[in-house]
């Protein structure tokens, strides 16, 4: 094991190299420039290319074609560039394509604050190209080591599952130094409990089957399937001549094969929810950190304050909001996006209020001072800002 | 020792606030510590700072912020007045260069003379963070290992050596006697 104080662009690089991704196409934005950084240094080191792209739909373009032509791929980038995968990300989803999407948020809308971390991208990587009738996976770090270890497991998925899928950290997470612990053998990987998946070719003929069926090698180009690749709805047999009727098999394909095995994919941290708590605070990323400090020091004063933290976004763990109580929803954005998730898959009767900061982390203090006022039933919001939304 | 250990480093951009935590944090992972370290960059020609927040921590550490530090090199009077109220019971390392402080602070207060040390004894003042790692150390009267954090000093800091090694024993000094 080798152990580093490093960035988490660094930790997600190294992960991803472990993943036997051999391909990077990407195009520089804060924070998630040192991934691209990176990866143009070791990348031809064990035999892989690193594409600096002219743009970033150009660059997730090039990454999922290269991905069709049989090598495992990544992009990285943040919401501004994260848009602009809209068109190639759609292409891989339909054309059931793996590839690795690391999105490092920061604060927006547009350009925001390039250094400071964010929320923003929820719903955006729920719904990261137009068109539905698909579902999307996911990931998302609250630490420089979970960063690495997610982004293999994401390459792991995303091969499993023939999809994209994303990792969504933030600018702490990807700027942010930590003690990051990098594994060298089998056995070290084994130990941390790391999942690997060997990229196969589908040997046809049939271009997918009409099922949710994972473990379905994509097709890749030049390796006689005798299939297309088109950003059109395919027949069984790679054609894409618009029918309906195969986009209704093709669509059920594409929801439930993910809707289906979500048991592969969740992924969550609970603390202090077995005794009935009095609220459960829930938060995904590096907002989760202090605010798991919080909730164990509230504990320390005997306050019955439990934790969610989900770590697949998506498919949404529905079934962590099962009790009754109050739930504080923390995010980095003001607008409240994962509270709303919380508000549907929570049963009725509950309680389900938001605390929102962007650009920076909830304190410590913020997060006490917030428990006390729910405890009293005081109202959260700042002056000017009680309209709910969800 | 206590369970978790903050320190903070703050000042202008261009004094080796972020390197100076890079070095700290490098040299505590050595010493078997878990680190979390963020570092901000505010637009700082428009009146913003740099800060680098560190903690360790010899168990896994949830929060990385520095809400109460227990050492806070103060490079700036913008950072000291920004940062110095979160000041409880810890040491306040600051360059009376560029520093007017609140002697009325509850805190112990150490002068480190870093900058003007830097420009006489060494001739230049790139040496200001070295100094103040070296007062740093001292202050942690142990925690941070002297030895371990010079090593580590002199494998990050490619050039200079012999300069930054005077150094750092000139701001150590400042902090231990």
């Amino acid at each position: 094991m080798k152990r580093y104080l490093e960035t988490g662009n660094f930790a997600i690089t190294e992960g991803a190299i472990l993943a036997g991704c051999r391909l990077f196409a990407g195009y520089p934005i804060t924070p998630a420039t040192e991934i691209a950084e990176a990866m143009s240094i070791n990348l031809p080191r064990v035999g892989g290319y690193y594409v600096q792209a002219e743009d970033e739909c150009a660059a997730m373009h090039m990454a999922v074609g290269a991905a069709s032509g049989g090598l495992k791929t990544m992009t990285a980038t943040s919401g501004p560039g994260f848009i602009l995968y809209a068109d190639p990300y759609g292409w891989a989803i339909g054309c059931e394509i793996p590839i690795v999407v690391l999105n490092s948020q920061r604060v927006g809308p547009v350009s925001g604050i390039t250094g400071a971390p964010g929320q923003g991208e929820f719903y955006n990587s729920r719904y990261p190209t137009q068109g539905g009738n698909y579902e999307t996976i996911v990931l998302a770090p609250n630490s420089a080591q979970e960063a690495m270890e997610l982004t293999i497991e994401a390459f792991y998925l995303s091969e499993r599952f023939r999809t994209p899928v994303t990792v969504l950290a933030d600018q702490l997470i990807t700027d942010g130094l930590e003690d990051i612990s990098v594994p060298e053998t089998d056995e070290e990987k084994e130990a941390m409990g790391l999942r690997f998946a060997e990229r196969e070719f589908h040997k046809g003929p049939e271009f997918y089957p009409p099922t949710d069926e994972i473990d379905v090698p994509p097709v890749v180009l030049g390796k006689n399937t005798g299939a297309m690749c088109s950003d059109w709805t395919p027949t069984e047999e790679g054609y894409d001549i618009e029918t309906v009727e195969a986009h209704h098999k093709h669509s059920y394909r594409m929801i439930y094969k993910i809707r289906n095995n979500k048991d592969i994919i969740t992924r969550y941290e609970t603390l202090f929810v077995d005794d009935d708590p009095d609220i459960i605070a829930v938060s995904y990323g590096t907002p989760s950190r202090s605010v798991k400090t919080a909730v164990k020091k509230a504990r320390e004063k005997g306050l019955k304050i439990g934790m969610i933290r989900p770590i697949s976004l998506w498919p949404f763990p529905d079934e962590l909001f099962s009790q009754k109580t109050k739930y504080l929803v923390v995010e980095l954005d003001y607008d409240g996006q994962m509270v709303r998730e919380v508000k549907r898959a929570a049963p009725g009767g509950s309680e389900i209020h938001f605390f929102g900061k962007c650009g920076e982390l909830p304190t410590v203090v913020e997060m006490h001072e917030t428990f006390d006022k729910l405890l009293n039933n005081e109202p959260l919001r700042p002056e000017g800002w009680e309209k709910e939304a969800w | 020792m206590k369970d978790r250990i903050e320190i903070l480093a703050s000042g202008f951009g261009g004094q080796g606030v972020v390197r100076l935590g890079q070095i700290v944090g490098v040299a505590a992972v050595n010493q078997g510590f878990r680190v979390t370290m963020l570092k901000s960059h505010g637009t700082e020609q428009r009146g913003g700072y740099v800060r680098t927040q560190l903690v360790l921590s010899k168990e896994e550490i949830d929060s990385p912020l520095v809400e109460a530090p227990d050492y806070f090199c103060s490079f700036s009077t913008a950072a000291y007045k920004q940062f110095g109220h979160m000041m409880k019971d810890g040491v306040m390392l600051y360059d009376p260069a560029t520093v007017e402080i609140d002697a009325s602070k509850p805190f112990r207060q150490i002068a480190v003379a870093a900058k003007d040390t830097a420009v006489e004894k060494l001739g230049r003042a790139i040496y200001t963070n070295t100094i103040m790692l070296g007062a740093l150390t001292g202050a942690t009267d142990g925690l941070l290992d002297k030895e371990n954090m010079l090593t580590t000093m002199l494998q990050i800091i490619p050039k200079f050596k012999e300069e930054n090694k005077k150094a750092f024993e000139l701001g150590y000094s400042m902090s231990t006697t």
